[in-house]
C-alpha cells in the first residue's frame, strides 16, 4: 500500500474528450481513484456512511421536535452562559465551535508536514489537535454537567418544555463526541508512530501487521476534518434553530 | 428435457389453480370496484408476463439442450432486441400504474356527505364512536383516559357530552351511505379492515388516521386488525353489520351517549342487599360460591365484569346454548334484575362481601402452566387481579373448578359463541390455545398459586 | 462507452500498486480460527450463517404446524408462536442472507475474482468476522433470558415492540436491538473491505466493465447496506433509549392497559420510515448478489456470453438507486401522509424496469445457447422461474390500491418468500454446488444434488403459490390461529395443511444437502481446478483450493471480459480472462484498446 509506480492506464494511452474519457478512466483496470491509497478510500467511504448515520439522527431530531405537542425550550436561554452576573446566550458553544474549527487548522498543518515527512513538526501539530479535541470533549462535558445538575434536563424530560429537547441532545451531542474521543485517541497513536520514526521505517503495525506510512496521518485527517464538519450542522439545527 | 416438462407444468399449473380454486377475494360489499378493476388489470399484464416468459424459458430449455445443439451462437449484445423489451415492459408498467393512481385519488379523498363515526383500536378489542345531535365527535386525549371515562373525551368539551359511545365489538352502519371512519389507538397500532370492504388503514397512537367506503349491501362482516399489535393480535375482532337506516337508528340509540355514561348514579348496596337474597341461595350469603351446586364464588370480582355477565345472561348472549347446563339455570335468575339500577344494586351489595380465597379444587402441575399462563396474563394481569383495560375479569383466589368449566366451554363455543357477547368471542379465541385438559389444569394450578 | 467490454485487448498497463504484504500466520490457530485470510473468513462467515439459518429453518417448521394443525401443540401459544415468527423472519434476512451473500461469498470472491491477493485489510475483515459472531450469539441468548425473545414481528415496531402486550418486550427485544447494532458494526467492517478491495486492488487489465456480474452484485449489494444499516443503527439506538431511560423518539403519549404511561409526543410513524428506509434497500441486498451470481452460473452452463452484460450492469445500479427510493410502498395503511402514496407507487413500479431486463438477459441467455443441466444450472434456471413469480407479485403490492386489500395478508407473506425465501435461497444452493469444487477441490454428488433440487424447487412453490390465495381471501399474516371466523372456508384449513406438509417434506430435504456437504467433502470425486471449464479468474488459480495469496508467485494479467464462452474461431468453448490474446481471431473481436477506438 504505497504510492504508485505509475498512475497506470490514466496516461499510458490517450483519453477520449468529455464524459467518455471520464468514464472510461473510472472504470479502468486496478483503481477506480487514480493515486489514491487504499487506506483513504476506505475512510471516505467509511465517512459516507457515517454521514448516513448522523444525517438520521438529525432528521429523527427534526421530526420529533415537530411531532411532539408540548413546546420546545428556547435553546438561547438553555445553553446561555452566566458571565458576571450576565446572561451571555451561546457563549460556550461559540467557544467549544471556535476550538474544534481552529482543530481542523492544525490538522490540516499536521497533513502538510506529513508529506513533508517531517517528524517533529508532524508529531507537534497532531499532539496540538488532540489538545484541542479533548479541550472541546471536556467542555462538552462541562455544558452536559451545567444542563443535568443546574438545569434539570433529563433524557426523559426537562422542566423548560419537550422532553425530545433533552432525548435527542444528549443521544446526538454524545454520539458526536463519542466521535471526537475516539479521535483524540488515534491522533495520540499516530503521533507517537510518528515521532518514533515507525512511519520512516516503515514498521509493521502492532496488531494490522501492515507497513507504516505517512498516508495514515491523512487519513486520520480527513476523519478528523468530518466530526468537524458534523459538529458545524449539529450546531446551526440545535442551538441556532 | 425433465426441466422444460416441469416449467411448463408449473405454468399450467399455476394458471389451472388461479381458474379452479374456490379460494379468492370474497365478493365485493362496497363502491371499491375500482381496486378490483385494478387488481384485475394487475393480473391480466402479470399473467400474461408470467406466461410468455416462462413458456420461452421452457422452450429454450428444451431447444438449445447439449446434445440438440452443436454450439452456442456467440452474440454479446443486441441493443435493439432490449431497447424494444424495456419499452414494452414499461408500457405494461403504465398499464397497471395509470389506473392504480386514478383509484388512489379516489380513495383518499372523502365525499363532503359522508358520515363520519370513529374507530378506536384497543389492546385487543375495537370500539366506537359516533358524534351527537351536534354532528361533531369531542376531542379527546390519551391523558383523559381512566376507568370511568374509557374513551378518554375531553370532559370540558361540549362536541363531546353528546357523542354516542359504543363499547362492543359490533358495529352497525347504514347500508348505501358513504361513512368516513376516523381511526384512532391508544395503546399501539392496530388495524381496521373488513375484506369485503376492500378499504384497511392502521391506526396509531397520537395520530388520527381515516378510510371512507359505501356499504352496497346488507350483511354482516368480520373485522380484523391486520397490524401486529401484542399477544392478542390474533383474537382482535370485530364485526360490521350492514343494514336499512332504520334499523341502523333504532340500534345506535340504544346506546348511551358520554353525558348520561358519566351521570350514572352508583348503586346502593341496601336496596341491592334484598334482590341478593336470591343469589344467596347458590351463591352463598357471602357470595363465597358453593360447588354443589355449580355457582360460583362472587365476592371480590371486579364489578364491571359482573354488571357486564348480568346483562350477557339477560339479555341471552349467555346461557342460552343448550350445551351451557348451569348458564341455563343462571339465565332466569338475570331476569329477576328488572333494570340497570337493579344490576348496579345487587353489584353494590356484593362489593362489600369479605373477599375470602375459594377453596382450591384443581390439581395440576403450577410450573407447568407458568408458560401458558404468560398469555393469560396479557389481559388478566401478571397475577390475576384482572383488569378493566381489557375487560379481563379477576382469576385470583376465585373459583378454580368454576374456571375450569368456563374455559371448556369457550373451547367448544358454548360460551362466547354469540357475537352479543363483546368480548366472549375473544376469549373464546384465547381458549383453544389449551390444547387438551392437562394443560388447562396445569395453568388453574398456575393460577391457584398466584399470591 | 463506445469501447465494448467483450474485446479482448493486448495492452498491459503497468502496475499501479504494490502488492500487499500478507500476514502470514505460523500456527494452525493462526491459519483457522484468528484467520486474516479472506477464504477461510469466508467459510467460517458461511458455516456460521448456515447454522443459525437451520435455526430459522426449524423454527419455521414449527409456525408450520401451527398454521397447519392449530391447537394440537401444547407448547405453541400465542406469545410462543409471534417469538418463532419474529426470529425466523429477523435470522432468515439478516442473519442468514445477508451474512452469507456478503460475508460468505463476498469474502471467498471478491479477491478471487478481481484477481487481489486477499482483502485490502484482511485485519479489519477478521475482526468482521467476529464481531458478527459474537451478534449471532447475543440474538441466540434472547431465547433464554426470562421472558424469552421479543415477538414483535422483524419489523420491530414500536410502541408494541417494548409494551409488556408483546412477548420479550423486556429482555429479549433489548438484546435483539443490541445484536442488531453489533451486526451492523461487524457487517461494516466488512463492507468497507469488499468495496475497496473492489475499486482499489484489482489486478492489471480487470477493468471495471470486465468483472464477472457477481462482483458487480455483490458490490452493489454492499454499497446498499453500508448507506442502509445506518437508518436501523440509529433507529436501535433510539428504540433502546425509549425502553431503558424512557425517552420519547417513537413513543406518543398513550396507555398501557390502562395506565398512563410517561410517554409523551414521539412519533411511530418515524420509526416505520426509518426501518423501511433501511428494510427496502436490505431486501435487494440479499437480491443482488442472487443476481450477480445467477448471471455467471446461466453463462456458464449455456456456455454462452451472458446477453447484454453491459446492460446487466447499468440494471444493478439502477436497482440499487432506485431501491433507496421506494421504502414507503411498505407504508401504504399505515397511516403516513396518503399523498406519498403518489410518488412511492410510480417509484415502486419502475424498478421493475431494469428488473425485467434482467430477467430476459437471462433468459436469452439461455436462447441459442448450448444448455449443460448441471446441478447449479436447474437452480439457476429455478431462481429465474420463482423470482418472475415473485416479482409480478410484488408489482400487486406495490400498485397502491391493490395493496390495500392485500397489505398485512398472507399474500405479502407469500410475495416475499417466493421473492427471498426461494428465488435467492434456490441460488444459495446453485452457488455452493458450483463453488464448492473450488473451495474442497471436490465435487459434491450429482444425485443427491438433483434429488435436492427438484424437491426443494417444485416443494417450495407448492408452499407459496397457494398461499397467495390465502392473501387474497384476507387470511392475515401474525395470526397464531384463525378460529371462527365468517369469512374462511373450511376447505382454507384444508389448504393450510397441506402448504405445511409441503414445507416439512421441503425442510427435511435439507438433510440432504447437508448430508452431501459432509460425505462429499472426504469422498466426492476430485474436481480439478476448473471442473465447469469457466473463464473467470478463481478457476485459473494454480492450485485448488486456493492457497493463502490466491495466485502463486506472479498475479495474472486480464486480456478479455468473463463472458468469452463459444467464441467462433476459438480452440476452446470457453477463453479464460488472463489468456492473453493473438491465440486465434474471429468476428466481434478487435485488437482495440480500452480506449474507445
Ligand atoms: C429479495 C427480496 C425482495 C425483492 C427482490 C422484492 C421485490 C419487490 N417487492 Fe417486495 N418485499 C420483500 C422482499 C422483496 N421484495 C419483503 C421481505 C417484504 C415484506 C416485509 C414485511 O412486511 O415483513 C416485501 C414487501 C413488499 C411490499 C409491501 C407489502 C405490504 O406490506 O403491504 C411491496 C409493496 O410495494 C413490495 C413490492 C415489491 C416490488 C414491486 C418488487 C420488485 O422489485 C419486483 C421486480 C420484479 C419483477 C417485476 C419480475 C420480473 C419482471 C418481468 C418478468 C418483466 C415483466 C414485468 C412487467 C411487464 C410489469 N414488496
Ligand atoms: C430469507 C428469508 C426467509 C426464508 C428462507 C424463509 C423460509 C421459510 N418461511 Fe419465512 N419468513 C421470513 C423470511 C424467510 N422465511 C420473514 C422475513 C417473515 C416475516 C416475519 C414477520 O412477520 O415478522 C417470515 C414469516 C413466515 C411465515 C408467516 C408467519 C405469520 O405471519 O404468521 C411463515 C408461515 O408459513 C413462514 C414460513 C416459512 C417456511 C415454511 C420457510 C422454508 O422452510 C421454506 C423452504 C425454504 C427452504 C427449505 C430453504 C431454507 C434453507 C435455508 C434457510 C438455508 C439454511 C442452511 C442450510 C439448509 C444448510 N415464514
Ligand atoms: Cu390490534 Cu393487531
Ligand atoms: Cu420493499
Amino acid at each position: 500500500m504505497t504510492q504508485p509506480a505509475s498512475s497506470g492506464t490514466a496516461e499510458a494511452l490517450p483519453l477520449a474528450p468529455g464524459i467518455e474519457g471520464v468514464v472510461a478512466d473510472w472504470s479502468s483496470d486496478q483503481r477506480a481513484f487514480k493515486k489514491v491509497p487504499w487506506g483513504k478510500a476506505m475512510m471516505w467511504i467509511f465517512l459516507l456512511s457515517d454521514t448516513f448515520i448522523f444525517s438520521s439522527f438529525l432528521i429523527s431530531y427534526m421530526t420529533v421536535r415537530i411531532s411532539t405537542t408540548v413546546p420546545w425550550p428556547n435553546p438561547s436561554e438553555v445553553f446561555g452562559l452566566n458571565v458576571g452576573g450576565v446572561e451571555v446566550p451561546l457563549l460556550l458553544i461559540a467557544i467549544m465551535t471556535f476550538v474544534l474549527i481552529s482543530s481542523s487548522g492544525t490538522m490540516v498543518l499536521a497533513v502538510n508536514y506529513g508529506y513533508r515527512k517531517d517528524k517533529v513538526k508532524t508529531f507537534i501539530y497532531l499532539l496540538l489537535t488532540a489538545a484541542l479535541g479533548a479541550t472541546f470533549v471536556g467542555m462538552q462535558a462541562f455544558e452536559w454537567s451545567k444542563l443535568i445538575f443546574h438545569e434539570g434536563i433529563r433524557p426523559w424530560g426537562n422542566p423548560m418544555g419537550a422532553a425530545q429537547f433533552g432525548a435527542s441532545f444528549f443521544m446526538i451531542t454524545g454520539f458526536h463526541g463519542t466521535h471526537v474521543s475516539i479521535g483524540v485517541i488515534f491522533l495520540i497513536i499516530v503521533a507517537i508512530k510518528v515521532l518514533r520514526g515507525d512511519l520512516d521505517t516503515m514498521k509493521p503495525g502492532f496488531m494490522t501487521g501492515r507497513k507504516g506510512t505517512y498516508e495514515i496521518v491523512e487519513t486520520m485527517g480527513l476523519y478528523w476534518h468530518f466530526v468537524d464538519l458534523v459538529w458545524v450542522f449539529i450546531f446551526a439545527f440545535f442551538y441556532l434553530w | 428435457m425433465a426441466m422444460a416438462v416441469v416449467l411448463v407444468v408449473l405454468v399450467v399449473g399455476s394458471l389451472l389453480f388461479h381458474y379452479l380454486s374456490p379460494w379468492y377475494f370474497l365478493p365485493i360489499a362496497s363502491n371499491w370496484g375500482s381496486i378490483d378493476d385494478t387488481v384485475s388489470i394487475t393480473f391480466w399484464v402479470t399473467g400474461f408476463v408470467f406466461v410468455v416468459v416462462n413458456l420461452f424459458m421452457a422452450w429454450c430449455v428444451l431447444r438449445y439442450r447439449t446434445g440438440k445443439t452443436k454450439a452456442a451462437h456467440y452474440e454479446p449484445e443486441n441493443k435493439k432486441l432490449e431497447g424494444w423489451l424495456v419499452l414494452l415492459t414499461s408500457v405494461g408498467v403504465a398499464a397497471m400504474l395509470t389506473p392504480g393512481l386514478f383509484a388512489w385519488a379516489k380513495f383518499i379523498d372523502v365525499p363532503k356527505d359522508a358520515a363520519v363515526l370513529e374507530v378506536i383500536g384497543r389492546q385487543w378489542n375495537f370500539n366506537y364512536r359516533f358524534p351527537g345531535e351536534d354532528g361533531v365527535l369531542g376531542t379527546v386525549d390519551a391523558r383523559f383516559i381512566t376507568e370511568k371515562n374509557p374513551f378518554g373525551i375531553n370532559p370540558d368539551d361540549p362536541h363531546g357530552k353528546d357523542d354516542i359511545l359504543i363499547a362492543t365489538q359490533e358495529l352497525h352502519i347504514p347500508v348505501g351511505k358513504p361513512v368516513k371512519m376516523e381511526l384512532r389507538s391508544i395503546d399501539v397500532l392496530h388495524d381496521f379492515t373488513v375484506p369485503q370492504m376492500r378499504a384497511k388503514m392502521n391506526m396509531a397512537p397520537g395520530l388520527v388516521t381515516y378510510l371512507w367506503y359505501t356499504p352496497m349491501r346488507t350483511g354482516k362482516f368480520d373485522a380484523f386488525c391486520e397490524q401486529l399489535c401484542g399477544i392478542a393480535h390474533y383474537a382482535m375482532r370485530g364485526t360490521v353489520v350492514v343494514e336499512d337506516e332504520a334499523s341502523f337508528q333504532k340500534w345506535k340509540a340504544g346506546f348511551p351517549t358520554f353525558a348520561q355514561m358519566q351521570a350514572e348514579p352508583p348503586g346502593d348496596a341496601t336496596a341491592g342487599a334484598a334482590s341478593y337474597a336470591v343469589c344467596a341461595a347458590c351463591h352463598g350469603a357471602q357470595g363465597e360460591g358453593n360447588p354443589a351446586l355449580n355457582a360460583p364464588k362472587l365476592a371480590g370480582q371486579q364489578d364491571w365484569y359482573l354488571k357486564r355477565q348480568l346483562n350477557n345472561f339477560k339479555a341471552g348472549s349467555r346461557g342460552a346454548n343448550d350445551k351451557d347446563t348451569y348458564g341455563k339455570t343462571m339465565a332466569p335468575m338475570a331476569q329477576t334484575l328488572p333494570d340497570e339500577t337493579a344490576i348496579n344494586n345487587v353489584i353494590a351489595y356484593i362489593k362489600t362481601l369479605p373477599d375470602t380465597p375459594a377453596v382450591q379444587t384443581v390439581k395440576g402441575n403450577a410450573k407447568d402452566g407458568h408458560g401458558a399462563y404468560e398469555n393469560c396474563a396479557a389481559c388478566h394481569g401478571a397475577n390475576g387481579q384482572g383488569l378493566w383495560a381489557t375487560n379481563a375479569p379477576r382469576l385470583k383466589g376465585m373459583s378454580d373448578w368454576y374456571m375450569v368449566t368456563q374455559l371448556k366451554n369457550f373451547k367448544h363455543g358454548i360460551r362466547g359463541g354469540d357475537r352479543r357477547d363483546s368480548y366472549g368471542p375473544q376469549m373464546a379465541n384465547i381458549a383453544l390455545m389449551l390444547d387438551n385438559d392437562r394443560i388447562t389444569a396445569d395453568v388453574i394450578a398456575y393460577i391457584n398459586s398466584l399470591k | 462507452m463506445t469501447y465494448v467490454t467483450h474485446d479482448e485487448t493486448e495492452f498491459v498497463p503497468p502496475m499501479e500498486v504494490d502488492e500487499p504484504e500478507l500476514y502470514h500466520p505460523k500456527t494452525w490457530i493462526g491459519k483457522y480460527v484468528w484467520s486474516q485470510d479472506a477464504k477461510v473468513i469466508a467459510v467460517q462467515y458461511a458455516l456460521t450463517a448456515m447454522f443459525v439459518g437451520l435455526v430459522a429453518l426449524v423454527l419455521s417448521g414449527i409456525m408450520r404446524l401451527q398454521l397447519g394443525w392449530p391447537h394440537t401443540f401444547s407448547f405453541i401459544t400465542p406469545s410462543t408462536y409471534l417469538q418463532y415468527v419474529t426470529m425466523h423472519g429477523m435470522i432468515m434476512v439478516i442473519y442468514l442472507l445477508t451474512a452469507l451473500f456478503l460475508g460468505g461469498f463476498g469474502n471467498y470472491l471478491i479477491p478471487l475474482m478481481v484477481g487481489a491477493r486477499d482483502m485490502v485489510f484482511p485485519y479489519v475483515n477478521m475482526i468482521s468476522y467476529w464481531v458478527y459472531l459474537f451478534a449471532v450469539l447475543l440474538l441466540l441468548a434472547s431465547f433464554f433470558v426470562p421472558g424469552g425473545a421479543t415477538g414483535s414481528g422483524w419489523t420491530l415496531y414500536p410502541p408494541q415492540a417494548i409494551l409488556d402486550g408483546t412477548p420479550g418486550a423486556s429482555w429479549g427485544i433489548i438484546l435483539m436491538l443490541v445484536s442488531l447494532a453489533f451486526f451492523i458494526i461487524g457487517f461494516t467492517m466488512g463492507g468497507l473491505n469488499y468495496v475497496v478491495t473492489v475499486l482499489q486492488a484489482r489486478t492489471r487489465g480487470m477493468t471495471l466493465m470486465r468483472l464477472p456480474l457477481t462482483v458487480w452484485g455483490i458490490f452493489m449489494a454492499t454499497i446498499l447496506a453500508l448507506l442502509a444499516f445506518p437508518a436501523l443503527f440509529v433507529s436501535c439506538i433510539m428504540m433502546i433509549l425509549d425502553h431503558t431511560l424512557g425517552t420519547s423518539f417513537f413513543m406518543p403519549a398513550l396507555v398501557d392497559k390502562g395506565q398512563q404511561l410517561g410517554y409523551n409526543g414521539g412519533s411511530p410513524i418515524l420509526f416505520q420510515h426509518l426501518f423501511w428506509f433501511f428494510g427496502h434497500p436490505e431486501v435487494y441486498i440479499v437480491a443482488l448478489p442472487a443476481f450477480g451470481i445467477v448471471s455467471d452460473l446461466i453463462s456458464i452452463n449455456a456456455r454462452k456470453n451472458i446477453f447484454g452484460y453491459r446492460m446487466m450492469v447499468w440494471a444493478i445500479l439502477a436497482i440499487g438507486g432506485l431501491s433507496f427510493i421506494v421504502w414507503a410502498h411498505h407504508m401504504y395503511v399505515s397511516g403516513m401522509n396518503p399523498y406519498f402514496g403518489f410518488f412511492f407507487a410510480t417509484t415502486t413500479l419502475i424498478i421493475a424496469v431494469p428488473t425485467a431486463l434482467k430477467v430476459y438477459n437471462w433468459v436469452l441467455t439461455l436462447w441459442r445457447g448450448k444448455i449443460h443441466f448441471t446441478v447449479p444450472m436447474l437452480f439457476a434456471i429455478g431462481f429465474v422461474f420463482t423470482f418472475i413469480n415473485g416479482g409480478l407479485t410484488g408489482l400487486f403490492l406495490g400498485n397502491v390500491p391493490v395493496d390495500i386489500p392485500l397489505s398485512g395478508t398472507m399474500f405479502v407473506v407469500a410475495h416475499f418468500h417466493m421473492v427471498m425465501a426461494v428465488s435467492p435461497i434456490l441460488v444459495v444452493f446453485g452457488a455452493i454446488y458450483h463453488w464448492y469444487p473450488k473451495i474442497t477441490g471436490r465435487m459434491l454428488n450429482d444425485r443427491m444434488g438433483k434429488l435436492h433440487f427438484w424437491i426443494t424447487f417444485i416443494g417450495t412453490y407448492a408452499i407459496y403459490y397457494p398461499m397467495h390465495y390465502l392473501g387474497f381471501m384476507g387470511v392475515p399474516r401474525r395470526y397464531y390461529a384463525l378460529g371462527d371466523t365468517l369469512i374462511i372456508p373450511q376447505s382454507a384449513h384444508a389448504l393450510n395443511e397441506a402448504i405445511t406438509i409441503a414445507a416439512l417434506v421441503v425442510a427435511a430435504v435439507q438433510i440432504v444437502f447437508l448430508y452431501n456437504l459432509v460425505w462429499s467433502y472426504f469422498n466426492g470425486e476430485p474436481s480439478g481446478p476448473n471442473p465447469w471449464r469457466a473463464t473467470t479468474l478463481e478457476w485459473q488459480t494454480p492450485d485448488t483450493p486456493p492457497k493463502h495469496g490466491n495466485f502463486g508467485p506472479t498475479l495474472p494479467i486480464v486480456y478479455r471480459w468473463a463472458y468469452d464462452y463459444s467464441v467462433p474461431g476459438a480452440p476452446d468453448d470457453f477463453i479464460p480472462q488472463n489468456q492473453p490474446p493473438g491465440k486465434k481471431a474471429g468476428p466481434g473481436v478487435s485488437a482495440a484498446g480500452l480506449r474507445p477506438a
